[in-house]
């Protein structure tokens, strides 16, 4: 890419290795500043996930002692239950709507933002409002009531309700998760702030384009956050639950069209009491979400640009 | 989205462009405030009107909605349930600024054994969703003798347990130059010096980043409150809220808008109080590249 | 390693820490129910009232709403640190019972008196003889309708003992009058679809807790369902997937139809909707006159099995179900009391909806069959199961037959496992 006209000093020179001792004491340290996350990895986390891998064998019902059943669960949940592949659709439907039109919406608004000399501040909060709510109850009685028959979108453009209509109620889902941008357009402005303003300086010396700016300034700079906020909120869609959750009052309806997937792993484990197959269900989405990571880690060694890591 | 090449030189254009660009983020705002507007009615609207009603404003102010939640829930005034969250709320800032940006820098800029895999863990901790390790994390609380305390709210943000902002942090120190420690270490510095003067400041914007949101998001989450509080009087703004609400009986929705109203106003003053800071990053911080 | 085959082995109720401890020389109970911040206040009191009397015992209560209160004692018992007094759901006994987390309330004899209560209510918290749960109060289901619109219409109202086809004519003539649905699609109930089951002298469940019904019975509930719905005369798929269990969220509460069938309790909601005020009536029959509904018990009280102090425990137990004072305080926020006594005893003092309820009650009193035992551990899946698959049928993606083939093969699984 456009990495190698970037005004930093990225190539300067290497200061040599450090000796041995020093680098020992350099990865004592690293122990040091590692070692909350250690302890709380191996107490809250690691266990915690180990004991789901092994529920997930089982059958455990979350009153009864588990017995192992083998891959019993995932059998069942690949080959018997067409509620499970019903709410893999919807899911993958909820990623491929929501992770892009939320982020491109978050980088636009950051973006528009960043140039803007009056009334930032005020910009900056009236947009992230609406992410101040989360989804709580109060807001998925507000959406039902804009998307509903009669209510304002039926109104203004005629369609009728949304919620209550299987091919429309995962849009309005969806739009309720556009609609809180504001967690990634935050991270986008820190990101924006964070590039140097040195680097336009000199690129205004030199007499770069706007588009040449921020195509050789602005994107490679911007690309660790960028990238972060692909992988998180990736992440976070795949295991959306609490806008459906809310919005359909916990049934994932009309007709199964919201029943995302950690909403059906919901209802399997705390509401069916099969705590082994929602285990087994977890781990099935753990596996899933770390393929799609993996790929877009992979993808990010050609278009993420690291400035501590010098012109790769 | 610019094909003319225009210079700050050129005025005209320019206020046209920023007119327009106003112009755009005002008719957005509109957009996207309108479902607040629509929350602020309803907490004015009467019992009738709160649910079956499908216009904005109220046929008249029931302001008694406040009334009823200001008065609290279960002989547990407003006070005492605002102290409480504003005390998880704090006590989990803190925790996740400290102890992410420790771990973010070791992940960032220090080379260890088993990096790589250790990342990968961190990353895959947050693809499993959470319903699937409540139980084994509410025995483990249980045993520790921490349910129905705030620990189980606060301690895990002290152990770096959200990789989201480990990993958010961790981004925007790799965006940090190498030199910057460089220069230090022939300074003399250890990587903790290094650590708190150096790179600790320039990662203001990230820091206040995960400040605001660990905030709003700890405020708002009602889930891990319902699961590790028993006792009303250490229920928080949010675990109330939902209260006036049960299926099995006779809801009280006006009370509840009205309460989400007051529940909202202290993260809209930290958003408010923080996002200023948010500007100041690296940009005007006087650092050298 | 280690850690984690102990926490398995506190997975399987080894052990569990004790729940509840002694403060102060004072025993201390924790007590949890679900509600809303009225049932909050007078429980308050009651409890209060009783700590006043039982100086030796403190008890801690905390609430929530339904949906919430049962995730989190579901979460609480898994971890094995349930309260030590709980208010259980009739769908919630088998379940807890079967799972060794209730007392069986043998084990405290002469603690609590029992004599007040009827035999076939009391029976409904038993699961393999032994007794688990404490009915607290009862409710019956009711067609529950706005007074003055349907008089408005001069169709001809409910009478007692009415049967399922004169309530469709009934729903269709509303239709035709108003303009609108006359009741809530009942299809997606499965509480509705009991009723009518019993009417035909069948059940939900069998006394070994196996499917008490047919796909050809379903099938036949959801196809006569189906044709009003899509006759009109009852709410459509848009409507009906709104209801999320508040009175506010149905067709009557929305002002879209005339009527709705509910328990009779939770119908005073529909007071602050309806300004002109609601009827309670009674539930139709089969078509030879067989009573469907019945009177269910609408909470339980239950002891954990681990609790450091079942004396006390089923003392409080005994205070809230016996005691008079008690009663007095508490009303009807629970429904109508079971103890006898006590229910003709607070009588004089309802008000309001309490006494329309009370009445209405009173108006079923001996026509009524007893209640089925507690329904078996799937029944609370199988309950959503029911409402989705009616969903495929009123959004018409399946044949009432097929969403019953469905139903049947979903539900003899959940049995079985």
């Amino acid at each position: 890419m456009t990495t190698t006209q970037m005004p930093t000093a990225a190539s300067h020179k290497r200061v040599d290795v450090p000796k041995k001792p020093a680098r020992r004491r350099r990865e004592g340290a690293a122990w040091v500043f590692l070692s909350p996350w250690v302890l709380g990895a191996c107490v809250l986390t690691l266990l915690p996930m180990a004991v789901s891998l092994y529920l997930s064998f089982t059958d455990y019902d979350l009153f009864n002692s588990p017995n192992w059943v083998g891959l019993r669960n995932y059998t069942q949940m690949f080959t018997e239950d067409p509620r499970y592949w019903r709410s893999v659709v919807a899911t993958l439907t909820y990623v491929v709507i929501a992770v892009p039109l939320q982020l491109g919406l978050a980088l636009v608004v950051a973006l528009a933002l960043k140039n803007m000399r009056r009334g930032r501040a005020f910009y900056r909060s009236a947009f992230y409002a609406p992410s101040l709510l989360g989804a709580s109850m109060s807001i998925a009685l507000v959406w039902r009531a804009i998307f509903n028959d009669g209510g304002t979108v039926d109104n203004l453009f005629g369609t009728g309700g949304w919620v209550n209509k299987p091919g429309w109620a995962l849009i309005a889902v969806a739009l309720l998760t556009v609609w809180q941008f504001g967690a990634p357009m935050v991270i986008f402005l820190a990101g924006l702030q964070q590039i140097p303003g040195e680097l336009y300086e000199a690129a205004e010396v030199d007499g770069a384009s706007r588009r040449r700016q921020f195509l050789s300034i602005t994107v490679p700079m911007l690309s660790p956050v960028i990238f972060f906020n692909l992988v998180l909120q990736t992440i976070q869609a795949f295991q959306v639950f609490t806008p459906a959750f809310a919005v359909s009052a916990g049934k994932g309806g009309p007709a199964d069209s919201t029943l995302f997937y950690t909403l059906y792993l919901y209802d399997r484990g705390f509401v069916a009491s099969h705590m082994g197959y929602a285990s087994a269900m977890a781990w099935v989405l753990l596996i899933v979400i770390g393929a799609v990571t993996a790929v877009l880690f992979r993808t990010s060694r050609s278009w993420v640009f690291y400035a501590s890591e010098g012109d790769r | 989205m610019t094909i003319t090449t225009s210079t700050p030189a050129a005025g005209k254009p320019l206020a046209w462009r920023r007119v327009a660009l106003h112009a755009a983020c005002l008719a957005a705002l509109l957009v996207m405030l309108y479902p607040l507007a629509w929350l602020l009615a309803t907490s004015l609207k009467p019992a009738s009107e709160v649910i079956a009603s499908l216009d904005l404003l109220p046929s008249k102010l029931e302001w008694s909605n406040y009334e009823t939640a200001l008065e609290g829930v279960n002989d547990v005034s407003v006070t005492r349930l605002l102290t409480n969250s504003l005390l998880i709320a704090g006590g989990a800032v803190i925790g996740n600024v400290l102890s992410c940006s420790l771990a973010a820098y070791a992940f960032a800029r220090l080379r260890f054994r088993f990096r790589g895999p250790l990342f990968a863990f961190m990353i895959a901790t947050i693809m499993l969703p959470h319903h699937a390790v409540l139980i084994p994390q509410y025995i483990i609380f249980n045993q520790l003798g921490m349910v129905n305390t705030y620990w189980p709210l606060i301690l895990p943000k002290f152990l770096a347990t959200e990789a989201f902002f480990v990993f958010l942090v961790v981004q925007f120190m790799r965006g940090l130059p190498r030199e910057l420690e460089e220069a230090a270490r022939i300074d003399g510095c250890g990587p903790f010096r290094s650590f708190f003067s150096v790179i600790l400041p320039l990662t203001r914007p990230a820091l206040i980043t995960t400040a605001i949101f660990t905030f709003i998001w700890t405020w708002n989450d009602f889930f891990t409150q319902l699961i590790y509080l028993f006792s009303p009087e250490k229920f928080t703004l949010t675990l109330a809220l939902r209260s006036f609400v049960d299926a099995s009986s006779t809801s009280a929705f006006g009370p509840m808008f009205a309460m989400s109203v007051i529940a909202l106003l202290p993260i809209v003053l930290f958003f408010l109080a923080f996002q200023r800071f948010l500007v100041e990053g690296m940009a005007n911080s006087g650092i050298k590249g | 390693m280690a850690t984690a085959l102990a926490l398995c082995a506190v997975l399987a109720g080894c052990s569990g820490g004790d729940g509840s401890s002694s403060a102060g020389g004072k025993v201390v109970l924790r007590y949890t129910w679900w509600g809303n911040p009225d049932r909050a206040a007078r429980t308050q009191e009651a409890v209060d009232l009783f700590e006043k009397e039982n100086p030796g015992i403190e008890v801690q209560t905390s609430f929530s709403g339904y949906d919430a209160y049962k995730q989190k004692l579901a979460t609480q018992a898994a971890g094995g640190d349930a309260p030590d007094v709980m208010q259980l759901d009739y769908r919630m006994i088998d379940q807890y019972a079967s799972g060794g987390v209730l007392m069986d309330f043998a084990k405290q004899q002469g603690t609590l008196d029992t004599g007040e209560f009827d035999k076939g209510l009391l029976a409904t918290g038993k699961v393999d003889g032994k007794q688990y749960a404490i009915p607290q109060a009862r409710g019956t289901e009711t067609v529950v309708y706005d007074t003055e619109q349907w008089k408005a219409t001069g169709v001809p109202l409910p009478r007692d003992g009415w049967t399922w086809s004169e309530w469709a004519d009934a729903m269709r003539a509303l239709a035709e009058k108003t303009g609108k649905p006359g009741a809530t699609d009942p299809g997606q109930s499965e509480d509705a679809f009991e009723v009518w089951l019993r009417g035909q002298g069948k059940a939900l469940y069998t006394k070994d807790r196996k499917l008490g019904f047919t796909a050809d019975d379903l099938a036949r509930w959801w196809t006569f369902t189906d044709k009003l719905r899509r006759e009109g005369a009852v709410s459509s798929a848009e409507q009906t997937t709104q209801i999320d269990g508040t009175v506010e969220n149905t067709p009557l509460g929305r002002g879209t139809a005339t009527a709705d069938t509910n328990w009779d309790a939770p119908s005073s909601g529909f007071l602050a909707l309806i300004p002109d005020g609601v009827t309670l009536a009674p539930m139709p029959s089969g078509e030879d006159g067989t009573p469907g509904q019945y009177f269910k018990p609408s909470m339980f009280m239950g002891v954990a099995a681990d609790t450091s102090n079942p004396k006390e425990s089923v003392r409080l137990v005994d205070f809230m179900l016996n005691d008079p004072e008690a009663a007095k305080i508490l009303g009807a926020t629970r429904g109508i009391p079971v103890n006898e006594t006590l229910r003709d005893a607070i009588a004089p003092g309802l008000k309001d909806f309490d006494r329309t309820v009370y009445d209405f009650q009173a108006s079923l009193e001996g026509r009524l069959d007893a209640p089925p035992q507690a329904p078996p551990s799937g029944d609370s899946a199988l309950q959503t199961t029911f409402q989705r698959d009616y969903d495929q049928v009123s959004y018409e993606r399946m044949s009432p037959r097929e969403a019953a083939e469905n139903y049947i093969t979903e539900a003899k699984a959940e049995l079985r496992s």
